[in-house]
């Protein structure tokens, strides 16, 4: 019996391993094929009461429910005086409580039920997100809907916001990562709402009456969209959230806008001084919006530029073949409804920052004067291809994704045309989106370091800065009163 | 004979239908006869598989001398293979051994010798170095393996080190999980270690990148001072010493001993067919001989017999922590002191993870008392972090600036209410909660495939994926008993150690 059993499990594996063809190497793999169609966000739309606007999936996969409000509300609506108020919403939308409950009534109650409830501020969105069982739904939905119609802001809960903000600020001048990406944008976009800062004066300005002005005037049916997955049956969570909104009345959208209008920063070294033992560096100019119709040629243009990780030329370059730094790269940071950024970035020790930039700046050159290669295309484009089903791995995420695109007014088929649009970048469009976006000769160069031995370089680069351009030497704000440091 | 193939697949795999709170976790497991096992979960949804690999080796599989290898090596697994990253390995292979030749002449130079060397001697083996180094790029194709991945559609492509494990990550369309099989059953067989010296270099950066972050410096010598003889003193970036020193024959030893298939489990959660993944892991991990046994860390911490205390000062906020020594996972002690990490700290984003009950702020106790009551802190958290051989609980609080509070003041707090509880355990209610929050965190942490891959892949290792389950029944029988017993047992001071850390700025 035993013999037997081993002669079938041989015969079994001398099956299993007929029933593949041997591979040698990656080149030989013949993959089946596989199409893949994304979900069509006309399928989840769902419209409530009070033209509330809203996304959702049903998913039985799991006895959960998930659901997130996105308010038309951030940091860049809020005056220059009052710097931080967004800050301070964040932390007492919940906390804060509601015209019945205390915000500790609400916390405790999300937490015993072991679910989760949070509410964060961006730019210019802000979400409220709620994660129960979905044997809570009810319970869940009740407070997710009190808290975003009904908050009270309570002195005590807003007062300690306040100390904990104000003592955090103590330290944003601390972290150099933190400091290089606010004082890039500071020079990149000048005093800008997008670049206001809060301090402990504005901090301290903020009052219960200014949340509840913010609320009344961003916090309404017509200005949230919502996004919601989960165990539930679609017809009854849409008539449940109806009942929630009931009594929740429009007024007029008044989003406020701003200058598109920035100065030009005159190019050359911006440097920033801190006793660390590398140079964090960004380099680079103002960048587009992701409406811009050459969006698609400028992620491939980048990807193979320094976004595309290992596969991109400045980490190849500067990280792989010379060890000099361990993140590395190029991005484009996209905003809703202003130009973003464009940066090369490196942190590298302070003897060859100089070095490091050099290299950055030779393939800012290259991507420019020359047509990128058959293979990087290859990767490149087969990259955004190949992993767009990515985009829509939790219905959750995929929910909140087409709530985005609705509210930032793209179009719905976006992610219908999305692998065409990425198929039709060609060799030439990427040099041609390379000229007009990359501009070396435009660049600002700043660098958090120390800067005597940023400044003297090391064998291959020996310094100093200024052959790299004009040095700029920034002070820093005092963070506690917002003037200069000395 | 299709019958009799189906028979046989149900024979050799084991599908496990455990359920906890009315979940089927759905692992189905494989062990191939070199000892690697697959895990596999199917998952309904977009058409992708997250592939994992993960190898039950870390920082405490390393000793003074070579700390930070594990994190390297798992850097050097990207440089390719005999297959992979080269178009020449004959006369690659010729020139790095001529490279390993002259580096190990400037390090005995260098780093044996007390004065650290003859600087003459030195220069012109450097500078035949350089050469050597620029005459193998031509052979070398940068980062193939990373290419070949995202040009096929990778996310999620990355590599982790901890101190028990080391993972490395894929996830891919569904049709083209035979390119994992393949590209990590050749790194595994025949890893080829080029560009080493460049890549220490690049990790030396990782490991500064990390000292500038303000409070690194101190915490790596709490640890060290935590841990008298277990390995988990060191952090896996390991000294910057070690990372100088470290050599290639350093390198490959560990590799043989450790990069094994009877040391590793891989995991497979997606849109799969377990006996496609089954046939492909056969004829591709097949190939990989057994490795001998991995014998287990032998250096557990000994009783500590006397409190410690660290001072420090730098630019990271002032700040207490105060550590005490736990059991190590599986130990029933466990389960009550991460109800009570909860209670004390309960809603601030802790408890992600195995036994990590607690966190910082929200409803927990020490939240309520010092930060709303009494308004000594900005935040406090409590923490239970049961580890492979060692535990630690922990408490992190930051005074209030504005009422010139001390990290003294604080810690007076804390002890104040471990005597509380010493005395009256906690609330049912309270430990209720900790309970069901750990059900929801467990239900939850399901829902997306990398967490699910990481989570079972992780559990594999070291007590079996099951005991997942296990850990969440053991959970809910926690008394207030238990939790007054590991109270008394645990929070002593010649079990603890204390760190105050203040602000200073200019350093």
């Amino acid at each position: 019996m035993k013999k037997k059993l081993i002669i079938l499990i041989a015969i079994g594996f001398l099956c299993i391993s007929l029933g593949l063809t041997q591979v040698q190497k990656p080149s030989d793999l013949k993959f089946p094929l596989l199409k893949y169609d994304p979900p069509n966000p006309k399928d989840f739309r769902t419209e409530f009461a009070n033209d509330v606007r809203g996304y959702i999936q049903e998913d039985h996969s799991l006895p959960l429910f998930n659901i997130s409000a996105i308010i038309d509300f951030g940091g860049l609506y809020v005056p220059k005086d009052k710097q931080g108020l967004d800050s301070v919403i964040s932390a007492t939308l919940i906390d804060g409580g509601t015209k019945t409950k205390e915000g500790t009534v609400i916390k405790e109650r999300i937490e015993f039920l072991g679910g989760s409830l949070g509410f964060r501020t961006g730019e210019r969105t802000s979400t409220l997100s709620l994660s129960v069982l979905s044997k809570d739904l009810d319970e869940g939905l009740d407070l997710f809907f009190d808290v975003l119609m009904n908050p009270e802001f309570r002195e005590a809960p807003l007062n300690l916001a306040k100390v904990q903000l104000i003592q955090r600020l103590r330290q944003i001048n601390d972290r150099p990562s933190g400091v290089l990406s606010r004082e890039y944008e500071r020079v990149l976009y000048g005093d800008h709402p997008l670049t206001w800062q809060p301090n402990k004066t504005t901090y301290e300005s903020i009052n219960r009456a200014d949340l509840k002005a913010i609320h009344t005037q961003y916090f309404f049916p017509k200005n949230i969209i919502l996004a919601a997955s989960g165990d539930f049956d679609k017809s009854e969570l849409k008539a449940k959230i109806n009942r929630s909104i009931a009594g929740w009345k429009n007024k007029k959208v008044s989003i406020p806008s701003f200058s598109k209008k920035f100065p030009q920063p005159e190019p050359g070294v911006y440097f920033i001084q801190q006793r660390i033992s590398q140079g964090y560096v960004s380099l680079g100019h103002l960048g587009i919006e992701d409406i811009n119709p050459d969006y698609f040629a400028v992620q491939v243009m980048n990807f193979i530029l320094g976004g595309g990780s290992f596969t991109s030329r400045i980490t190849m370059k500067v990280r792989s073949d010379e060890g000099l730094a361990y993140n590395t790269g190029s991005r484009f940071r996209y905003r809703w409804g202003y130009p973003g950024t464009f940066s090369g970035y490196v942190q590298t020790k302070s003897s060859t920052v100089g070095y490091a930039i050099l290299l950055i700046m030779n393939e800012l050159d290259r991507i420019r004067k020359e047509p990128v290669s058959d293979a990087e295309m290859e990767t490149a484009v087969n990259y955004y291809l190949e992993s767009f089903s990515n985009t829509f791995e939790s219905p959750q995420a995929t929910m909140s994704t087409f709530a985005d695109l609705e509210m930032t007014g793209k179009p719905m088929d976006y992610y219908k045309t999305y692998r065409d649009k990425i198929r039709a970048v060609t060799k030439a469009t990427v040099q041609k989106v390379a000229n007009k976006y990359i501009h070396p000769d435009k660049t600002v160069i700043m660098i958090v370091g120390d800067f005597e031995p940023c400044n003297k370089g090391g064998d291959k680069w020996p310094g100093p800065l200024d052959n790299l351009g004009k040095i700029h030497r920034v002070k820093l704000k005092d963070p506690m009163t917002g003037e200069e440091l000395k | 004979m299709k019958r009799t193939l189906i028979l046989l697949f149900t024979l050799l795999t084991f599908a496990s239908l455990i359920v906890a709170a009315e979940i089927e976790l759905g692992v189905k497991e494989h062990v191939l006869s070199n000892g690697l096992k697959i895990l596999m979960i199917q998952k309904s949804g977009v058409p992708r598989v997250v592939c994992h690999i993960y190898y039950k080796v870390g920082s405490i599989n390393e000793r003074p001398g070579i700390t930070g290898l594990a994190h390297l090596h798992e850097h050097m697994m990207f440089k390719g293979t005999e297959m992979m990253g080269v178009t020449d390995f004959e006369k690659d292979d010729a020139i790095n051994k001529k490279i390993d030749e002259l580096v190990d002449k400037i390090y005995r130079e260098k780093f044996w010798k007390a004065s650290g060397g003859d600087e003459e001697k030195i220069a012109p083996w450097q500078k035949e170095y350089d050469e050597l180094v620029k005459a193998e790029k031509q052979y070398i194709i940068k980062d193939d393996l990373w290419t070949l991945y995202m040009k096929n559609g990778g996310t999620g492509l990355n590599a982790s080190t901890g101190n028990e494990t080391t993972g490395y990550y894929v996830t891919l369309p569904s049709n083209k999980v035979e390119l994992q099989m393949l590209l990590e059953s050749d790194r595994m067989l025949n890893a080829y270690f080029r560009e080493f010296y460049s890549e220490k270099d690049v990790v030396m950066e990782e490991r500064r990148l990390s000292e500038n972050r303000p409070g690194f410096l101190f915490n790596e010598q709490v640890s060290a001072a935590f841990y008298a003889a277990s390995p988990y003193q060191w952090s896996v970036l390991g000294w910057m010493d070690d990372l100088r020193k470290v050599t290639k024959a350093d390198l490959i030893h560990f590799h043989n001993r450790y990069y094994v298939p009877n040391n590793a489990v891989a995991i497979y959660v997606g849109d799969l067919d377990p006996q496609n993944i089954i046939q492909m892991a056969e004829k591709y991990f097949g190939r990989v001989p057994k490795g001998p046994d991995v014998e287990p860390i032998r250096t557990y911490e000994p009783p500590q017999y006397s409190e410690k205390r660290v001072y420090g000062e730098g630019p990271a906020p002032t700040s207490l922590q105060m550590m005490f020594h736990t059991p190590q996972q599986g130990h029933p002690d466990v389960f009550p002191l991460s109800v009570l990490a909860d209670v004390l700290g309960s809603g601030g984003g802790g408890g992600r993870g195995r036994f990590r009950g607690g966190g910082g702020g929200g409803t927990g106790r020490l939240y309520k008392i010092l930060v709303q009551e009494k308004q000594m802190a900005v935040s406090v958290s409590a923490r239970s972090r049961s580890q492979w051989y060692v535990g630690a609980f922990q408490f992190n609080a930051t005074p209030r600036f504005d009422k010139n509070i001390q990290p003294e003041d604080l810690e007076k707090e804390i002890w104040a209410e471990i005597e509380k509880i010493e005395q009256e355990g906690v609330t049912p209610e309270e430990i209720q909660k900790a309970k069901n929050r750990f059900e929801a965190m467990f239900i939850r942490s399901l829902a997306s495939t990398m967490s699910l891959a990481r989570r079972v892949g992780g559990a594999e290792l070291n007590q079996g994926w099951r005991s997942i389950l296990t850990d969440l029944d053991d959970m809910k029988k926690v008394t207030n008993d238990d939790i007054k017993r590991v109270t008394a047992k645990y929070f002593v001071k010649d079990n603890s150690l204390t760190a105050i850390y203040r602000r200073k700025r200019g350093r």
